[in-house]
């Protein structure tokens, strides 16, 4: 969207500047229906990158919890406003906001598959999950947290998976970037050495 | 009188992929036709089970022979979890390598469990934030057509093809079955009053859904008592043979 180019440019120096600029922001984000990111800002406001992510960080801390109804936020790529937890019981009584239902632990697995190894096909969803996750991508792709995102070139052509802007809203992120190192949650070398003993226990067992 | 057991021919199998006898679905599974990862092993055991309960017989081939085809379902799902062409093939991985393999895909589950329950902690503090959704004001959802306006006849044109009906899709490539079960039954029968016996590649036709057809009808015959199917070694011909023959070769 192309907003008139009619301001004058913010200085990155004059606080009045970008107090004026903090509010021209505050409007954008008001009729937004989406997180906007910092470089539309920008552009709306017909202000530097610097600048804009200045007059956002002052606005953030105008909006700290409890000082206003919502807070500032950026998720998913974009900053928004999110209503405060302590008055969330008021809007949930007033819109009849139902929380999402929660996830059973094979949805989120399937999901920290989908989400580390995006794009994926199911045939490796399934790989490493040891089990077929058909019924478990559709679940997902019904949830918005999954969608498909082209086809493997490859035999067959599967469909490949991956996360959508939804997933980074409903878990707080505001990139793919945010997800901890997967190396972060291997077992430990004791684990994996007792695993290992376990299977040739189980091995040596099954010899004739 | 012999217990009459519940043979494996006899379990009736009701999966998402696959609604049959059990042998053949074990069939299916090895030519490739049904995918094992749909296959839910712990269901058909289940079943299994409630339908021995049920029938309050037990015959041991019987059940062996069930038992038997379920392990070789287990080995093979087994066999999946190892990534057998970057060991190089399956008959050549020794054991220490598979069990490697196999303990890397553990790790690498336990790894994604363990996201997982990030995953959860995060969802329950994120997910039930109420973030703002309106909807773009009115006016701004207008765009602007630009400075030129376009001719009405010019979008008149334009739209005109999507008012016109599609044609119907050419469905000429697609043939019916031309072999149905009670064609097959009959043409079996046939064979068997004039042969007393047959093996099964030597009568099956070509075309793979017909070949399910006619082993569909080569089921049923034994189920009804008349024939006796045989099979030297797994995988091998079956040969069939009429039971009135066999009875008049005994006397």
């Amino acid at each position: 969207m192309v907003w008139p180019a009619n301001d004058p440019p913010c200085s990155l120096t004059d606080p009045l500047s970008i107090a004026d600029l903090a509010r021209r922001v505050e409007a954008v984000l008001f009729v937004a229906s989406r997180p906007v990111p910092a470089t539309e800002v920008a552009q709306a406001c017909t202000a530097d990158q610097a600048v804009a992510e200045r007059a956002l960080a002052l606005l953030a801390e105008e909006f700290a919890e409890t000082r206003h109804g919502f807070e500032l936020r950026e998720v998913a790529g974009g900053f928004t406003f999110v209503v405060a937890r302590d008055c969330e019981a008021a809007v949930e009584a007033f819109a009849g906001a139902r929380r999402p239902d929660d996830l059973s632990p094979a949805l989120m697995e399937t999901l920290s598959v989908v989400a580390y190894l995006q794009p994926t096909t199911r045939a490796e969803v399934a790989r490493v999950r040891g089990v077929s996750s058909e019924w478990a991508l559709g679940s997902l792709e019904e949830r918005g947290l999954v969608e498909e995102c082209g086809r493997a070139d490859a035999p067959g052509s599967p469909i490949l998976f991956g996360t959508t802007a939804r997933f980074l809203t409903l878990f707080g992120l505001r990139s793919l970037g945010d997800l901890p190192p997967l190396e972060g949650f291997a077992p430990s070398a004791d684990d994996v050495e007792e695993l290992r003993d376990r299977l040739v226990a189980h091995a040596d067992r099954r010899r004739p | 009188m012999s217990a009459r057991g519940l043979r494996a021919g006899e379990l009736v199998v009701d999966l998402d992929v696959f609604h049959g006898p059990f042998d053949l679905l074990v069939t299916l599974v090895l030519r490739e036709e049904v995918d094992l990862w749909e296959v839910s092993v712990s269901h058909i055991i289940a079943d299994y089970v409630v339908r021995l309960a049920d029938s309050q017989e037990f015959d041991l081939e019987a059940t062996s022979q069930f038992v038997v085809l379920v392990a070789a379902l287990l080995e093979m799902k087994s066999r999946l979890l190892l990534d057998l062409d970057e060991l190089g093939g399956g008959d050549e991985v020794t054991v220490e390598e598979a069990g490697e393999e196999l303990l890397a895909a553990l790790v690498r589950y336990q790894q994604h469990r363990s996201a997982g329950d990030w995953l959860k902690a995060r969802w329950a503090e994120n997910a039930a934030r109420i973030y703002r959704q309106a909807p773009l004001p009115a006016r701004f959802r207008c765009a602007d057509a630009g400075a030129e306006r376009l001719p009405a006849a010019m979008l008149a044109t334009a739209l005109a093809p999507l008012l016109r009906e599609p044609p119907l899709p050419d469905a000429s490539h697609i043939t019916d079955v031309a072999l149905t079960l009670l064609v097959e039954l009959r043409r079996l029968r046939s064979l068997l009053a004039s042969d007393g016996g047959f093996t099964f590649l030597s009568v099956a036709p070509r075309d793979r859904l017909e070949k399910a057809v006619t082993f569909f009808a080569l089921l049923e015959l034994h189920n009804r008592g008349e024939v006796r199917l045989h099979q030297s070694r797994a995988f091998a011909d079956i040969t069939v043979t009429a039971v009135h023959a066999e009875a008049a070769l005994t006397g």
